[in-house]
């Protein structure tokens, strides 16, 4: 596919190479503007695009040193301003003059008005965080447990390792499943409706940066546990306390860790 | 001589018995797949949990999936590109575990390469060693005709002449008469639904063109949907595949609907003023967070669209039911529910989702079936804690067309100091719960539910856009006679 942008930064190089071998400013000025702004918009070939506020802030720095290095000499901008005066002037440039000027002009500067007193509505964004703090302490079914320094029982019965994620297996997919996916990248087939979407337990930034004692809380307390800053009233995410023990939770956590090929963070 | 010859032949055929009979029973056996381990290993680690280790979707998620995983061992495959009758291809097989079965629980695997994927189509086909025996081949698709409304005509003819109406219904909602008999059964024994083609995105066997025309032409085993490659010619299966692509509806997914004004609402739920309005559909997924959970939601798409006027504020919601149930048939009666905050509340902090909470309910305006045009007005505090409003908060029409639901409800403006959730120019939250009676949907929380979205109504363009960008292309005009009027006369 053609790539728009470049193509604009080598136009704008051309017609401002061009235009220093026929002793213009003016367009030599306007070549540099339009070269800078092909680069700065092929960025995002490269990198995340620049936003458009960015890319104003740059052409408009842009725009006045230029100006100001073509102004500072009397002959040169006298030269920079001919083609401007031509335009206005000349009676050779009748029809240039009607489409710039008289046609143009009047109805560039009539766009941009309507575009600025135009009134534009966008929905609220919410921002949230993810992996929140967990508290220390919470209780499970009315029990109470020490988040900080919890760890999963089951692990030490290294012997029924195999068993109890098998049994995670089963719980994973009675209950996970449609929302964390059957492939546990948070693609379940009834993701869709949820906003935000169920977290993938695949990859590097999942659960493999998180404490087993963390997930135990996320899993048993779900939506009702996350503080303000992480949107609550949004998370689709369950109080397995509701539905699981707290053994069936620890094996579904085997589970997620074991199939992922993930490891809790001990650390 | 001949004794002998013919004594040999016999005993031929009696030895390529008895070695096939080795054969299948050292190769083919499920317990002892000891020449595919690989393919072994990644079913039984990825499709096991729902198509069973012995392949017998005898698993995990018998009871939370619609449609349930399939039972390999009874060799019969719905996805085919070869004849009624004929076991799928190898390609076949590959292009499900790739693609996913849309509409259903069976995802669409690409973390497999292609050798591994190679190797689990293997596994599957040693569930039913007899079905592969068999030589096929895809059938020859050639080239579709092009669209044109001609065709389309054609197609809507023959989709009643050979009764596809029956079970798909007149607008291929898949709310015929015949799919809701009792014997309406697959070959594995459960119930099955006629295929609704305006949702091309869970079209089982694929949207495209083409591949209708394949799943006319060859069928889908096991089901009620028959091949019809013999009984309808090429020409006139196109024309059908034609129709059936003419119905479908474009997804249009976001988060926020802008309604804007009008002079009069539409008279009727069904009014086709309303397919102008901008829409947005809802995405519906099954309520999991609360007892009793719905694993297995029917209604998957809730389509919105709004108008309002100086006085009202339309909002018509519609979705797919192919069997309507009005609680007079036993099942319980469908019916939807629209909600919204009571209070405005910080930020951008809501109610919980679905239902609310004690802290910060939620408006609830319900409509039933059964109830035809009443609407209930309940204030929820949670699932558990939803009470009646005396006086309803809106009104309520309904119609149900040929497999589709469409109610409308409205709602009475007044100032906004007397009802801040509801101004002009605001996105206010909204979110929708649908209840399908024949899948036994009832109560708060066995239903499908959306979550929050926004609508806003739109107010009308104020002045300053017409009046402003003229004003400012006249003054830049003037500006420019003018300074060609003083360049020019510096020159002379
Ligand atoms: C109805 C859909 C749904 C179901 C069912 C569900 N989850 Fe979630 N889950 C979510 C959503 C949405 C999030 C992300 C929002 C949040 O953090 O609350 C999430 C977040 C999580 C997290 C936090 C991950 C992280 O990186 O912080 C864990 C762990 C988790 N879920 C585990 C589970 C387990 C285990 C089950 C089954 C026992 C389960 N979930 C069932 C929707 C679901
Ligand atoms: C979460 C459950 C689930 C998992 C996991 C799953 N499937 Fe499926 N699969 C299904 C369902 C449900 C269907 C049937 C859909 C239907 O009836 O239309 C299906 C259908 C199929 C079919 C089509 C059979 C036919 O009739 O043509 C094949 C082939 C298949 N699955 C293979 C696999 C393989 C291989 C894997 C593992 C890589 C796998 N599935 C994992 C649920 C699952
Ligand atoms: C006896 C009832 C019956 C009749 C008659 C019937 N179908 Fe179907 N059809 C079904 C069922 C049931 C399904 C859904 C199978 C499923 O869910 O997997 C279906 C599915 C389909 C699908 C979609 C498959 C997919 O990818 O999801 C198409 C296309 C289709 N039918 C076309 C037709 C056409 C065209 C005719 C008439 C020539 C016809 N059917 C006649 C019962 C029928």
């Amino acid at each position: 596919m053609l790539k728009i942008y470049p193509v604009i930064a080598i136009i704008g190089l051309v017609i401002s190479i061009g235009s220093v071998i026929r002793k213009s400013p003016f367009f030599n000025f306007t070549g540099i503007l339009v070269c800078i702004y092909g680069l700065l918009k092929s960025a995002e070939y490269v990198m995340p695009a620049l936003p458009s506020q960015v890319i104003l802030m740059y052409m408009a720095m842009s725009f006045f040193s230029f100006f100001i290095y073509f102004s500072i000499q009397e002959e040169t901008f006298k030269a920079f301003l001919e083609p401007m005066r031509a335009v206005f002037a000349d009676d050779n440039k009748a029809l240039l003059r009607v489409l710039i000027v008289f046609i143009g002009l009047p109805l560039f500067a009539g766009y941009l008005t309507y575009v600025k007193v135009k009134p534009t509505y966008d929905p609220p964004v919410s921002a949230r965080i993810v992996h929140p703090e967990p508290p220390s302490q919470m209780d499970f079914r009315g029990k109470s447990v020490n988040v900080l320094g919890l760890e999963n029982p089951l692990r030490k019965d290294a012997a029924n390792f195999a068993k109890y994620v098998e049994e995670g297996k089963k719980i994973y997919y009675q209950n996970c499943f449609f929302c964390h996916g059957d492939d546990l990248d948070g693609k379940g087939h009834l993701s869709q409706a949820f906003n935000p979407v169920p977290l993938p337990f695949r990859g590097t930034d999942t659960i493999a940066q998180l404490p087993e004692s963390f997930v135990f809380w996320r899993v048993s307390k779900g939506w009702r546990g996350l503080p303000a800053g992480s949107g609550p009233w949004n998370s689709s995410m369950p109080s397995f306390e509701d539905f699981l023990t707290e053994e069936e939770v620890w094996k579904v956590i085997m589970f997620i860790y074991d199939s992922t090929g993930n490891k809790p963070r001990s650390w | 001589m001949d004794m002998f010859i013919r004594r040999f032949l016999r005993m031929r055929i009696l030895i390529a018995v008895l070695i096939a009979m080795c054969f299948s029973v050292s190769v083919y056996s499920a317990d002892k797949p000891a020449d595919n381990p690989e393919g072994k290993k990644i079913y039984d680690g990825w499709c096991a949990q729902c198509h069973g280790y012995k392949g017998d979707a005898d698993s995990f998620t018998k009871d939370v999936s619609l449609p349930k995983p399939r039972d390999f061992t009874f060799g019969s495959f719905k996805f085919r590109s070869t004849p009624s009758g004929d076991p799928p291809t190898d390609a076949d097989i590959t292009k499900v575990i790739r693609n996913g079965n849309p509409g259903t629980s069976m995802p669409p695997w690409s973390r497999f390469s292609d050798a591994e994927v190679k190797a689990i189509v293997g596994h599957v086909k040693s569930f039913a060693p007899d079905t592969f025996a068999m030589e096929t081949k895809p059938i020859n698709v050639g080239n579709p005709p092009k669209a044109s409304k001609e065709i389309i005509e054609q197609g809507k003819e023959l989709f009643k002449t050979a009764k596809c109406v029956e079970c798909h219904g007149n607008a291929g909602r898949g709310n015929g008469e015949k799919g809701w008999q009792a014997d309406f059964k697959t070959d594995w024994g459960y119930g099955i639904a006629p295929a609704n083609y305006t949702h091309p995105w869970e079209l089982r066997n694929g949207s495209s063109l083409e591949d209708i025309f394949r799943t006319i032409s060859v069928g889908l085993s096991g089901t009620p949907m028959t091949s019809y490659m013999d009984s309808i010619p090429d020409d006139k299966r196109w024309a059908l595949a034609h129709f059936i692509k003419s119905l479908q509806l474009t997804r249009k997914l976001g988060l926020a609907l802008k309604v804007r004004k009008t002079e009069t609402l539409p008279s009727k739920p069904n009014d086709p003023a309303w397919e102008a309005v901008d829409y947005l559909d809802l995405p519906m997924g099954g309520q999991l967070m609360f007892d009793t959970r719905n694993f297995t939601p029917v209604i998957t798409n809730v389509r919105v669209r709004g108008l309002y006027t100086s006085k009202e504020l339309a909002i018509l919601l519609q979705w797919i039911d192919k069997k309507p149930n009005d609680g007079s048939d036993g099942k319980p009666s469908d019916s939807i529910r629209i909600q919204f905050p009571i209070n405005k509340l910080e930020g951008t902090e809501l109610p919980y989702f679905f239902m609310g909470t004690g802290k910060a309910p939620v408006n609830l305006w319900q409509w039933r079936a059964s109830d035809k045009d009443k609407v209930s007005s309940m204030t929820a505090k949670g699932p558990d804690k939803i009470e009646p409003k005396e006086k309803p908060e809106a009104t309520v029409m309904a119609t149900y067309d040929d497999g589709l639901y469409s109610v409308v409800f409205k709602k009475e403006l007044k100032p906004a100091k007397d009802d801040p959730v509801f101004e002009a120019g605001k996105f206010i939250p909204f979110a929708v719960a649908a209840y399908d009676g024949q899948n036994d949907e009832d109560g708060n929380t066995r239903g499908a539910i959306s979550a929050w979205y926004y609508l806003m109504m739109e107010p009308p363009m104020p002045l300053r856009v017409y009046v402003f960008p003229p004003l400012v292309s006249l003054g830049v005009l003037i500006a420019g006679i003018g300074l060609r009027k003083r360049l020019r006369k510096k020159k002379v």
